[in-house]
């Protein structure tokens, strides 16, 4: 796999985190 | 800013400029990556044994810089050193799965794939006119013989994945069962040569049929049935190593 698309995988992996996280701290203070 | 209220869009734009940053992330460090670990590859290929002809390209098949190198120039090298270079190659801190250019690799691409019965004929080519000889009453190939195995082994080199039998064949002098005997040992002995000049031994299966199969058209007794038959017997599609099991092939 090329290098940038390797940074893609995993970058979007960190952000599909960020976005769980996010949401689950989202729904619980409301 | 009303647009970003609704969630779907604003994750899309998210993951788009994810993209982005990947894009140019790459962009600026990919090359320096790939250029540090090539610098790095040719000393450790020759301490592991590759010399200088085979060299790692930290390319992917499309041409973007990439971790996981091709490795090229392994073809007159035994299997051994060739599995010794994967494993040091990939030891280097950083780089990925290795790829052999004359190896799986080829199966992975999307160049057609060779009919198998084309090298049962490339094979019956080569031996029509030569024989594999064995020293008197032994399963021992005699030194002439090498090179001609050498060729068979290429020639059957692009047959990955074809399952090919070797038949060992005698004539009818002496007793039966020691004629099927010795035509195993030498089919056996065929077969262990092919293995050392890199054909996978799961697709080579030996077997000696001593002067029960003799040539059509000759006498069961005639010298000439001595001789050693090789057949592609079926294709199995063959498994990809996977990326992080740096392999001969």
């Amino acid at each position: 796999m090329p290098i940038w698309m390797e940074l893609f995988v995993l970058m979007l992996i960190a952000y599909a985190l960020g976005l769980a996280i996010g949401w689950a701290i989202w729904a619980r203070e409301n | 800013m009303q647009f970003l209220r609704s969630p779907y869009l604003a994750i899309a734009l998210g993951a788009l400029l994810v993209f982005m940053l990947a894009a140019i992330g790459g962009r600026f460090t990919g090359p320096g990556l790939a250029a540090q670990l090539a610098q790095q590859a040719p000393a450790v290929i020759e301490k592991a044994g590759g010399g200088t002809r085979v060299e790692a390209h930290f390319r992917s098949p499309s041409g973007w810089p990439s971790r996981h190198p091709l490795l090229t120039g392994g073809e007159p090298l035994d299997e051994t050193t060739r599995q010794a270079v994967a494993l040091a190659v990939n030891a280097i801190p950083g780089a990925g799965g290795i790829r052999w250019s004359d190896g799986d690799a080829l199966v992975e691409a999307d160049e057609a794939r060779l009919n198998p019965l084309h090298c049962q004929e490339d094979v019956q080519a080569l031996l029509r006119a030569r024989t594999i000889r064995f020293e008197e009453s032994s399963a021992r190939i005699d030194k002439p013989s090498r090179a001609l195995i050498a060729e068979v082994a290429q020639a059957l080199r692009p047959c990955l994945g074809a399952i090919i039998a070797i038949t060992g064949h005698t004539d009818k002098s002496g007793p039966d069962a020691a004629n099927i005997a010795l035509s195993r040992e030498r089919a056996l002995a065929v077969r262990q040569a092919l293995i050392a000049r890199g054909i996978p031994a799961d697709g080579l299966r030996a077997e000696g049929k001593g002067s029960h199969e003799p040539v059509e058209g000759l006498l069961p007794s005639d010298p000439a049935n001595r001789r050693i038959e090789f057949e592609v017997l079926a294709t199995e599609p063959i498994k990809p190593t996977p990326v992080d099991t740096p392999s001969a092939r």
